[in-house]
């Protein structure tokens, strides 16, 4: 446990490292917000209005929830886990006596705990700049489920980014396409970070709440609105566990068929 | 001009058979930009049909802004992709070597690697768009503005891309700017009326997204003034003035580290 927890520390630091790079990344996330506050802002300039389910409080609340949800889900060091594979990198790590995903998960928890303060700063200038009508959950039970629902995400994304990284163990020049179609097009764009899943039609919305990605934010912040209650809570939060460990086994599965063909090109 | 739209045909073929000989990776990327394309479009045409308008436009102008957009955006993307790849040369100190042939060293820098992938969605995309642009049955000389100042748009992302590369020679840092520049202009996808001030006057005067993305189309539909479309044409002579200066400058600068 001890050498994990250096492991945290180190990498910490190292993000003020390259603070330029850090801070860039955040002012990145808070224009996308901007994009979706003002869309959302503009359709609902009327506060009498509801659309999909959703008064302006909720929706606004909504962009608002996604960017401290995201701050916790996609920041990830492991994202250099492809490359590692690609330049062989992996044998260094292989060799010493650490777990490789317990490392990488490691990592990530550092990247996630910088991330949530820097959006937490974030949401609060940003709340008092934009002022919105912003909807703060009391229920106990409400805010208990949405971190575990939140701790699933984290959870899920880590699975489906190992599964993503294993490409290049068969195809080394495809570590960052795969990356750019499955993480930065198929996951923000499903995962409803750009729009809420219930924008959709109710077949194409049934289709999309079968797959790993609305329980990446989508859910975990419907649950903080108080959206999701009753049976839906339960079964969206089991669903969320299937396929936490589906794809756990999956990425298991994978890495031992990868760690076969590995060749450790470029040692 | 003869002489350079030969380099730059020859470049483009150069550049267009390296990326042919990974079929896989080509395909994996243009699925992606496909997907992405979809994913926002999806969304757009779903919300519209809940809100039937966006910002006093209706269904069909709204998307036109956002192809619009697209059209201006990956144009860019087409031929500005070289920019993308600048920073190692300038760490390694290869930029040398485009100093020192007989050929402008910015043409080199900023066309000298036009993108298959955006290539190939361009006819599509150029397609849907006027297809759309004829459901709202604009008139001759607004569909000339229109054109024009896509035109002007484009200068004016020339001038960016153009004022990215001299700060890459100034900082040796380049990927955040690129994308910062992009974050930035995709807020042009959905017409730049919808921010409130001062992100409004930001999108329009500073980072004029406004009058790359937004002016076109309100052209279009005949919402643009005059004197409107002649201030966009002298923000994008200044903004080329502005970038080519600058240029020079951060050339001055260039220390050849490295080499």
């Amino acid at each position: 446990m001890r050498k994990y927890w250096q492991i945290f520390k180190i990498s910490f630091q190292e993000e003020f490292a390259y603070r330029l790079n850090f801070i860039l990344w955040r002012v990145r996330n808070v224009f996308q917000i901007l994009l979706t506050f003002f869309l959302w802002s503009t359709v609902f300039v009327n506060p009498n209005t509801v659309i999909f389910g959703y008064d302006r409080a909720k929706i606004l609340s909504y962009v608002f929830g996604v960017m401290i949800v995201r701050a916790l889900v996609f920041s990830s060091r492991a994202v250099d886990v492809s490359t590692d594979i690609a330049q062989g990198d992996l044998s260094n790590y292989l060799l010493k006596p650490v777990s490789y995903f317990k490392y990488w998960w490691t990592r990530d928890v550092s990247s996630k705990a910088l991330n949530l303060v820097f959006a937490a700063v974030e949401f609060m200038v940003l709340y008092f700049i934009l002022k919105p009508p912003f909807f703060f959950q009391k229920d106990i039970y409400m805010l208990i489920t949405f971190l575990l629902s939140v701790i699933i995400a984290m959870f899920l994304y880590f699975f489906i980014l190992f599964v993503v990284s294993a490409v290049p163990f068969w195809a080394p020049e495809l570590g960052w396409g795969s990356q750019f179609l499955m993480l930065i097009v198929v996951v923000e764009g499903l995962s409803g970070s750009l729009f809420p899943t219930n924008v959709l039609p109710t077949n194409l919305q049934s289709l999309v709440l079968a797959t790993p990605f609305p329980y990446l934010v989508y859910f975990p912040v419907q649950v903080y609105l108080g959206n999701v209650t009753g049976l839906d809570l339960v079964k969206g939060i089991f669903i969320g566990i299937f396929w936490t460990f589906a794809l756990m086994f999956f990425m298991n599965w994978i890495w031992q068929k990868g760690l076969k063909v590995y060749e450790s090109i470029g040692r | 001009m003869k002489k350079y739209f030969k380099i730059w045909w020859m470049m483009s073929r150069n550049s267009f058979s390296m990326v042919l000989t990974q079929k896989f990776t080509l395909s994996i990327f243009l699925v992606g930009k496909i997907l992405r394309f979809l994913f926002f479009f999806g969304f757009l045409y779903f919300l519209l049909l809940g809100t039937k308008n966006l910002a006093g436009y209706n269904s069909t102008q709204a998307i036109f802004f956002f192809l619009t957009f697209n059209v201006v955006d990956v144009i860019s993307q087409f031929l500005f992709r070289e920019v993308y790849r600048f920073r190692p040369m300038i760490v390694n100190g290869d930029f040398d070597f485009v100093l020192v042939k007989p050929m402008s060293a910015l043409f080199r820098v900023l066309m000298g690697g036009a993108d298959v992938i955006d290539f190939l969605t361009i006819p599509p995309l150029v397609i849907v768009t006027i297809y759309i642009s004829t459901l709202m049955n604009p008139t001759f000389q607004n569909t000339i503005y229109y054109i024009l100042l896509i035109l002007n748009g484009l200068i004016i992302a020339t001038a960016f891309h153009i004022i990215i590369l001299s700060f890459a020679i100034i900082t040796t840092e380049i990927d955040h700017s690129v994308m910062i520049y992009r974050d930035l202009t995709s807020l042009g996808r959905l017409p730049v009326d919808i921010y409130k001030q001062p992100l409004q006057g930001f999108l329009t005067y500073f980072i004029p997204v406004g009058i790359m993305m937004t002016l076109p189309v309100r052209a279009i539909i005949g919402l643009a003034t005059p004197s409107g479309i002649f201030l966009a044409f002298v923000v994008g002579a200044v903004a080329i003035f502005i970038s080519l200066r600058f240029w020079k400058f951060a050339l001055r600068k260039y220390s050849s580290a490295s080499s």
